[in-house]
């Protein structure tokens, strides 16, 4: 994917461009709101990473507000300091697709870039999917793993349908919290991790593969791939 | 209580005023008697010189020119300095017969009746009121009244009233300056005060005046300003100690880690281990500084703008079964009891975030096998309360004032995880949704109650 990040400081520019570029990504950087302008409205990428304080006094919103203006609707992700519930609401407000809150853990980033990305190449809402032998209706709310119904709560069901759409890539626990529970706050318990493994015990426990995975010092994963 | 919009008021101003007001008052009473005095004056004076110019017309009828000319003599005295009547009876052929002029004089009407003129008299200017009659056979009569000799009385009232005015001003020029250096002795006390507190003695606080003038109020207000202000300042200094001190633990152990690493140089994989270890040690100290962060924003007051319509019960009900999985875990019993929907105005992410604190809270303190119980009741028209009640040890009577103060931690939380601000924040979104976390005694346990206002009164707060 061509992805193109805007972020004055070196340092975490670097750090940015290299991990996205390890994972297979091409990264164009910018260093300044004004060129990075230049580069989202001249060339296509497939998503923005923008920085909120940019030299010069420039807030990133303004520039994510004028490329949408233009009628330009590449998945933004907001990286900002600023860390309130209305920041994230004013950055979500004026085009961002989503906030990140600095600092943070690459795996966040990557997991939420991911996610963009994904979001966009499909936009259609299809209404069953199928991973391995786990089925999964969005409609009737039914689930089934080689053929045999597993039974979910409805906030269950929200945590796997939200897993299933993002299948073969890693979700945060905070990810998690915010698509699934829509709470924005870090719990002092390990309530997802134990959540999570209540699913684990229904589609997982029982049967050959396990589907739903830890990745260390992200979040997780369902895939059926080895 | 109103006020009317008076325009600024300094010393000056005042005395200024004073003296216009009292000016115009002088004005008000000279000017009127000025007037009154002068036509009433002119009044008498012509009736009376009218009067004696028909009594010596009939005389001179009666007795011709020669009773006149005797008449007249018999009544003026050769000066007329001083004099308060002018007499000067003249034969046709312009003669004077009688009186005490030495001539006609010029300058007069040339027609019968009365009027005023300025005429010479031994060199002198003399206004008069004069009669002019013209007797049979073309005698003339002239008599007119000095109004001179009035001048001494106009002058003392003019100088009375200018000495009356001086001595009003003078009297606003004083009463200015005492009320300047009265005002001044006040403001100095205040400010002199301000100036220490500036200079750091936040203790400081302004003398109240024991008659209680005006300004009483003014002092009183700012002195629960200095109070709300030292509160702050206290609070601001206990929070930067208590940040110093939580975080100086994280920070050192990552250092000490560091170093350790940079020194010892271990395998790889050790290497990769330690520097797990330290990503966990910057997480930590990143929690921290984000929930101080959010304490902060929620203080300040700005997070009104986030305010809906909530269902307290229902958000209630999730965050119990948000935590159900980790309460069966420790098997702990978490009990709610739904009772229908209770709506207040508010702002559901915080109140989440309260409600999960004080279950997280619960779930830390509750022992194995123990229980918690959260309802949700409306307790009056305007009020909602959220109950989380634990059978862990509690908290001490007289900790629990100070639980809710940031880092605090109490006697049993020391050793558990966390920063010690988990209560500051549920306080401080009660305060938001214009409420108050209560502590209670669950005997045993805590039972912490979480107030807030069905709609929050009048959008005081940004």
């Amino acid at each position: 994917m061509k992805l193109l990040l805007v972020e004055d400081n070196e340092r975490v520019a670097r750090f940015v461009r290299k991990g996205l570029t390890e994972a297979g990504h091409t990264v164009d950087h910018a260093d300044n709101g004004r060129d990075g302008m230049y580069h989202a409205v001249s060339e296509p990428y497939d998503a923005i990473v923008m920085d909120r304080m940019l030299p010069g006094g420039i807030d990133g919103l303004a520039i994510v507000e004028a490329l949408r203006q233009g009628g330009n609707r590449v998945p933004i992700l907001i990286l900002s300091a600023l860390d309130g519930v209305d920041d994230r609401i004013l950055g979500l407000k004026s085009g961002g697709d989503d906030y990140l809150v600095k600092p943070f853990a690459f795996g966040e980033l990557l997991a939420r870039l991911d996610a963009l990305l994904r979001r966009s190449q499909h936009q259609a809402v299809e209404t069953t999917m199928t991973l391995g032998d786990l089925t999964v209706d969005m409609l009737a709310h039914k689930v089934t793993r080689a053929g045999k119904p597993v039974t979910l709560q409805p906030r269950e069901f929200k945590l796997l349908e939200y897993l299933v759409r993002h299948a073969n890539q890693v979700v945060t626990r905070t990810m998690l919290l915010e698509n699934v529970w829509d709470y924005h706050f870090d719990p002092q318990t390990n309530v997802i991790d134990v959540h999570i493994s209540k699913l684990r015990q229904k589609i997982d426990a029982g049967f050959g593969k396990p589907l739903l995975r830890t990745v260390r010092n992200s979040g997780y994963m369902l895939t059926d791939q080895p | 209580m109103t006020m009317v919009r008076l325009p600024g008021f300094s010393a000056r101003t005042i005395a200024i005023g004073y003296a216009l007001v009292s000016l115009v008052v002088l004005a008000m009473f000279a000017g009127p008697l000025w007037y009154a005095w002068h036509t009433n004056i002119q009044e008498v004076r012509t009736e009376l010189i009218v009067s004696d110019s028909q009594r010596l017309a009939n005389l001179f009828e009666r007795g011709g020119p020669f009773a006149l000319t005797a008449a007249i003599d018999s009544q003026v005295v050769g000066t007329n300095d001083g004099v308060r009547k002018i007499i000067l009876f003249m034969a046709p052929n312009g003669v004077k017969l009688a009186g005490n002029l030495p001539g006609w004089p010029e300058g007069l009407p040339d027609r019968d009746g009365t009027g005023s003129a300025t005429i010479r008299i031994d060199g002198a200017e003399r206004r008069i009121e004069l009669v002019r009659v013209t007797l049979g056979n073309g005698y003339r009569l002239l008599i007119a009244s000095n109004l001179n000799r009035f001048d001494e009385l106009e002058r003392l009232f003019v100088y009375g009233l200018l000495g009356c005015g001086a001595a009003v001003l003078g009297g606003a020029a004083l009463g200015g300056v005492l009320i300047r250096r009265a005002l001044l002795t006040r403001v100095q006390g205040i400010s002199q005060t301000t100036a220490a507190i500036i200079e750091g003695k936040l203790s400081r606080r302004l003398k109240e005046p024991r008659d209680g003038d005006e300004l009483q109020l003014l002092t009183r207000t700012v002195n629960r300003m200095l109070d709300q202000i030292e509160h702050l300042v206290t609070g601001v200094q206990d929070v930067s100690n208590a940040i110093a001190h939580d975080l100086r633990t994280p920070l050192s152990e990552l250092r000490a880690r560091l170093e350790e690493l940079s020194v010892t140089r271990p395998g790889e994989e050790e290497t990769y281990a330690e520097i797990d270890a330290a990503i966990n040690d910057v997480d930590r100290v990143m929690k921290i500084f984000n929930a101080l962060l959010r304490l902060a924003e929620i203080d300040s007051g700005s997070r009104r703008n986030g305010f809906v319509q909530v269902d307290v019960a229902k958000l209630a009900a999730e965050v119990a079964e948000f935590y159900a999985p980790v309460a069966e875990l420790k098997n702990i019993t978490l009990d709610f009891a739904p009772r229908g929907a209770l709506c207040a105005i508010g702002d559901p992410v915080l109140l989440a975030q309260a409600l999960g604190n004080l279950v997280e809270n619960a779930l830390k303190f509750a022992p194995e096998g123990g229980m918690i119980a959260i309802s949700a009741h409306q307790p009056q028209r305007d009020t909602v309360e959220i109950l989380v009640a634990d059978n862990g040890p509690g908290i001490a009577e007289d900790e629990r004032p100070r639980v809710v103060e940031r880092f605090y931690r109490g006697d049993v939380s020391r050793g558990t995880p966390g920063v010690g601000l988990g209560l500051s924040v549920v306080s401080a979104v009660a305060r938001l949704h214009g409420g108050a976390l209560l502590l209670f005694d669950n005997r045993p346990g805590l039972r912490a109650t979480l107030q807030i206002a069905v709609s929050p009164a009048g959008g005081t707060q940004g």
